[in-house]
């Protein structure tokens, strides 16, 4: 293999015309200086498969001006730096190159700053704000800028990438209530801005209600009789990350309401005759419980709505 | 409703749309220059000969059949597999272009099931991209439903010869009446999604969408204490329209965009027969008000740029939008001569705003700071409308003012991190969120404060620990009982509105003991104090802790293991009247999840094996002067174990075989046997605690054009 790469430095250096006279004169590069040849200099070395798997993607595209790889662009060096130095030293040393991932010699705010380089005034805008920067995550702890599909932005691997982390939303991925993300139908990245958000919890919409009723616009309203909750925050009452109980509420009911609600009138505490140990059961606490009469929750359009049962 | 709140509003509003232009103008103003500042390399040799770029076709496609044995809705819910016996396995995706820098790429995935997905992407190289793109979405929900009714959005009537009760018990007909409906929702999704490329750092992108949802949901209603659950038809229509324009440069970039989206819901009301004898002579019938039709349109702006010092990154966003609703009412009862409310709609009329400033920046080699500050109102502008009630199509309610529910959000936050050596970095931070309700609510404002503190120990490039620890506080304004609604106790506190003391505490793990085994943890506990509130939650604790191991000895051999333990339990007392005690409750749900699995690549074979279990419970304990009570537990538990066995027989094809259990038990003392007549005076769906247990076998065909497509 070292032959093999001396051999190619060798070809790469002797396709430059003089180039080899004038290396016996020359002085240690700095790390600022670029390599002579691009990516055709880089691939004398790095000729690895699994690496080749960028040119199916969209960071290679010869046409297209925006990526490195296009016209003027700095092909690999765009994102690794220059490449001058380390092409002089063989190898031997990374010079002005940047390499990545967790136990790469450049730190994460480094990494970054060589994606962010490109994509700070882009998908990444609001990168400096976010939870993953002050964290200090790597972008390429998320991303695999050489496969061909970045698992990331595949819905059904994009949980997995980010649940790799957040753990406790790995194990809410199989509660018996939860969003379809185990399925691919949701990911992450449906209610979340990973790159940072200005919203609260990083959400891609301005609040969690208005993030919920992008999908769930039956309740945005605004309805005759409104429940305040449902107009302030969804998350009031549902956990979105999933439920060990029904529709994602955080608690079962009729105790979720009685967190809010003192039941005059409603005989709905478990200790009266009316409870599922008492005999005959009730309407206040089997079935759906309070939602048996106030069914519209989240609003009604009714006339007669006022306590949301019609 | 007329204001401080409508008042401030705008003045606030304005202050802080003048500061987001002034923003802005600085992104445009310096962005010029720091792209003038960058220096690049003579790059007119860089000819890359040596790279290579795709051309031509790759794709690669599955076919095959799944035979599915006891699938049913549980199994099905968010795939539509809900059903025994044999499904089509047929998926593809692949990449196409042309030296022209012309590109095309598809990815069909699940076309044998409800939920089919596809895109179909292509463009110009630097040009254009347009894709298109369908989701289907099913959602089924219970499959053990029966109901006397039938019919559509017209209404759902009884049968002709239905015999009403005073009781479920006594309806003469309703077992023979009985028929089973599906409870569940299909989605549907059309979209086509545009990107020009206008020049350099332009670009102009739109977004047009239309999703239909059809099914039944499960609903009810009720006539004075006598209560029915039904299958109410779902027909609803949602369009999308984003379109908007980007600008980025070097150091900046400028976003504006529109956004507009319409509900449509085709049927506003469902009218049913009422199954019981009529509390009040001509109560025949009654009628559900759905969700109204509305309008959503939303202008923002954003943008951000990167100061030429110390790091120093300045984010703005600025969102205005508009929600309308004005569906004609129905009448305010079902009860011969009720009319409809003047005027005949809501006019309904909702202003959001959202403005936000984000900062970045290291004013030290070992100093990061972030600070946001974020504005967020809901001013409903919607005029109160008094309305003569009928109660359930029963009796007359009374006039009663609509109230109209709005609030202010300030949201301030920030932190700092200090690297204290190159292995123990050290953080401070914390919020201050400062909400104003609308006049004619029960509280003015909350004030919430929160502080924590964190560290961070990387004492080997492989292992760091990392501890947080804080502090939430909120205090409320005075309590406004009057606003509460008349049968509503004065001691109560709504639990998102009540004072509360909140600690928290995580801690984060993670070693990569070799180049091979890999562990992370992840364990997080947070108390919640509210006993300030005389009635309603009085505390609340959660426990999480997760862990998960990975070992990869080679690079066709991995295996993992996770667990992860979840706790909630929290108290409460309420009231049930002058002449009952207080009565307690304490609930504790328990949630605990396994998994394990592992890939071994051999020859031409590769071998998965994955298992989850997954259970849950639920345990409520109430008192009321006297010994504890105990609901019945609620429990639930997941099993799934899946073997797949993939084999190339050539380079170009692979046969793929699995073989799949899942099994799903719950109990739920709400549900379980509560059929339509068991209670006396709930006329139920019958729906029954999901479970399933099902075996699947599949067999499938990959066959591969091009060089390969890895996923």
């Amino acid at each position: 293999m070292g032959t093999a790469v001396l051999v190619l430095l060798a070809a790469v250096l002797a396709a430059v015309p003089g180039a080899s006279a004038r290396a016996q004169d020359e002085a240690v590069l700095p790390d600022t200086a670029y390599s002579q040849s691009g990516a055709d200099t880089c691939l004398a070395c790095h000729d690895q498969p699994a690496l080749a798997g960028i040119f199916r993607t969209a960071h290679a595209r010869p046409g297209d001006p925006r990526g490195p790889f296009g016209h003027g662009g700095l092909q690999c060096e765009a994102c690794h730096g220059p490449g001058g130095a380390h092409v002089q030293a063989k190898g031997r040393r990374l010079g002005g190159i940047v390499d990545f991932g967790v136990k790469a010699n450049a730190p994460p705010a480094r990494q970054n700053a060589m994606c962010l380089g490109c994509h700070a005034a882009g998908a990444a805008r609001d990168w400096a704000a976010g939870a993953h920067a002050g964290s200090d995550i790597g972008c390429v702890q998320c991303h695999q800028m050489h496969a061909v599909e970045d698992p990331v932005r595949t819905p059904l691997l994009q949980v997995m990438v980010c649940t790799g982390c957040h753990q406790a939303q790995r194990a809410d991925l199989d509660k018996p209530s939860r969003h379809p993300l185990r399925e691919g139908k949701m990911s992450c990245t449906s209610c979340h801005s990973p790159h940072g958000s200005t919203a609260h919890a990083q959400l891609t919409g301005n609040s969690v209600s208005e993030t919920c009723t992008g999908c769930h616009a039956e309740f945005r309203g605004p309805f005759l009789w409104e429940h305040q909750p449902v107009m302030e925050d969804c998350s009031v009452c549902h956990d979105a990350h999933g439920s060990v109980q029904p529709a994602l509420l955080k608690t079962r009911t009729p105790f979720l309401c009685q967190q809010c609600h003192e039941g005059a009138g409603h005989p709905s505490v478990a200790s009266t005759p009316q409870n599922p140990n008492g005999g005959q059961g009730s309407a206040y606490v089997l079935g759906a419980n309070c939602l048996n009469c106030h069914s519209q929750i989240h609003g009604s359009n009714h006339p007669a709505g006022r306590a949301l049962m019609r | 409703m007329t204001t401080n709140l409508e008042m401030q509003l705008p003045r606030r509003s304005g202050g802080a749309l003048r500061a987001t232009l002034a923003v802005l103008a600085l992104v445009a103003g310096s962005a010029g220059r720091a792209a003038d500042a960058a220096p690049a390399p003579d790059t007119s040799g860089w000819t890359c000969s040596q790279c290579p770029f795709f051309e031509g076709l790759a794709a690669q496609g599955e076919l095959g059949l799944t035979d599915a044995k006891g699938a049913n809705a549980s199994f099905g819910r968010y795939t539509g597999e809900d059903r025994s016996g044999a499904t089509l396995a047929a998926d593809a995706h692949g990449q196409a272009r042309n030296a022209a820098g012309n590109y095309l790429s598809f990815d069909l995935q699940r076309l044998g099931l409800p939920a089919r997905d596809a895109t179909l992407t292509g463009g110009h190289e630097g040009r254009f991209e347009l894709s298109v793109r369908y989701d289907g979405q099913p959602d089924r929900v219970a499959d053990s439903a029966v109901t006397p009714f039938s019919g559509a959005s017209g209404g759902l009537h009884l049968p002709a010869n239905w015999v009403s009760g005073a009781t479920t018990g006594a309806m003469g007909t309703l077992g023979s009446s009985l028929v089973p409906v599906a409870i569940g929702t299909e989605r549907r999704t059309l979209a086509l999604d545009a990107h020009y490329f206008a020049g350099p750092g332009w670009t102009v992108f739109g977004t047009l969408s239309h999703q239909e949802k059809l099914g039944n949901l499960a609903t009810s209603a009720s006539f004075l204490t006598q209560a029915v659950q039904l299958a109410q038809p779902l027909d609803t229509v949602t369009d999308t329209l984003e379109a908007g324009v980007r600008w980025a440069g070097r150091r900046a970039s400028v976003r504006l965009s529109y956004t507009g989206s319409w509900f449509e819901n085709s049927d506003t009301a469902l009218r049913f027969d009422n199954p019981y004898s009529p509390i009040v002579p001509g109560s025949l019938q009654g009628q559900l008000g759905l969700a109204p039709s509305n309008t959503l349109q939303q202008l923002a702006a954003s943008g951000q740029v990167q100061l030429p010092w110390r790091a120093t990154t300045l984010n703005a966003a600025a969102s205005l939008g508009t929600l309308r609703q004005d569906a004609a009412f129905v009448p305010v009862s079902t009860l011969p001569g009720s009319a409809t409310p003047s005027p005949g709609s809501l006019d309904g009329d909702v202003r959001l705003s959202h403005y936000a400033l984000g900062l970045g920046s290291s004013p030290l080699p070992r100093l990061s700071v972030r600070a946001t500050a974020r504005f967020d109102g809901r001013d409903d502008r919607t005029a109160p409308l008094a309305v003569n009630t009928i109660v359930t199509d029963t009796f007359a309610g009374g006039t009663v003012v609509a109230p109209r529910y709005g609030q202010n959000r300030m949201h301030l936050e920030g932190g700092a991190d200090y690297a204290l050596l190159p292995w123990v970095r050290a953080g401070v931070g914390g919020t201050f969120q400062d909400v104003h309700y609308a006049p004619g609510q029960v509280l003015d404002h909350t004030h919430e404060v929160e502080s924590w503190g964190r560290v961070t120990i990387t004492p080997r490039a492989d292992l760091s620990l990392g501890l947080k620890l804080g502090n939430g506080l909120r205090k409320i304004s005075g309590f406004n009982a009057a606003a509460l609604p008349s049968a509503e106790n004065s001691q109560v506190r709504a639990f998102n509105t009540a004072p509360r003391d909140r600690d928290f505490v995580t801690l984060t793990g993670a070693w990569t003991a070799s180049e091979t085994l890999a562990l992370t943890l992840e364990s997080m506990l947070a108390n919640d104090d509210y006993r300030n509130s005389p009635l309603g939650l009085q505390s609340e604790h959660e426990r999480s802790t997760s862990a998960a191991l990975t070992w990869t000895p080679s690079a066709t051999l991995s295996a993992n293991i996770d667990a992860a333990y979840q706790s909630q339990h929290s108290l409460q007392n309420g009231y049930s009247g002058s002449a009952s005690p207080a009565w307690l409750l304490a609930d504790r749900e328990r949630y605990w999840n396994l998994g394990a699995g592992g890939r071994w690549t051999y020859a031409r074979w590769i071998v998965a094996l994955d298992y989850r279990y997954a259970p849950s419970s639920s345990n409520s304990d109430t008192s009321q002067g006297g010994p504890n009570e105990s609901f019945p537990q609620n429990t639930t538990r997941l099993e799934t174990a899946e073997l797949g066995l993939s084999y190339r027989c050539s380079p170009a094809v692979q046969w793929h075989f699995r073989v799949a259990h899942e099994s799903y038990r719950s109990s739920d003392w709400a549900l379980q046997g509560v059929e339509p007549a068991s209670v006396p005076n709930l006329l139920a769906l019958g729906i029954q605690p999901l479970h399933d247990s099902v075996n699947l076998l599949g067999v499938s065909v990959r066959y591969q054009i091009g060089a390969g497509v890895p996923k």
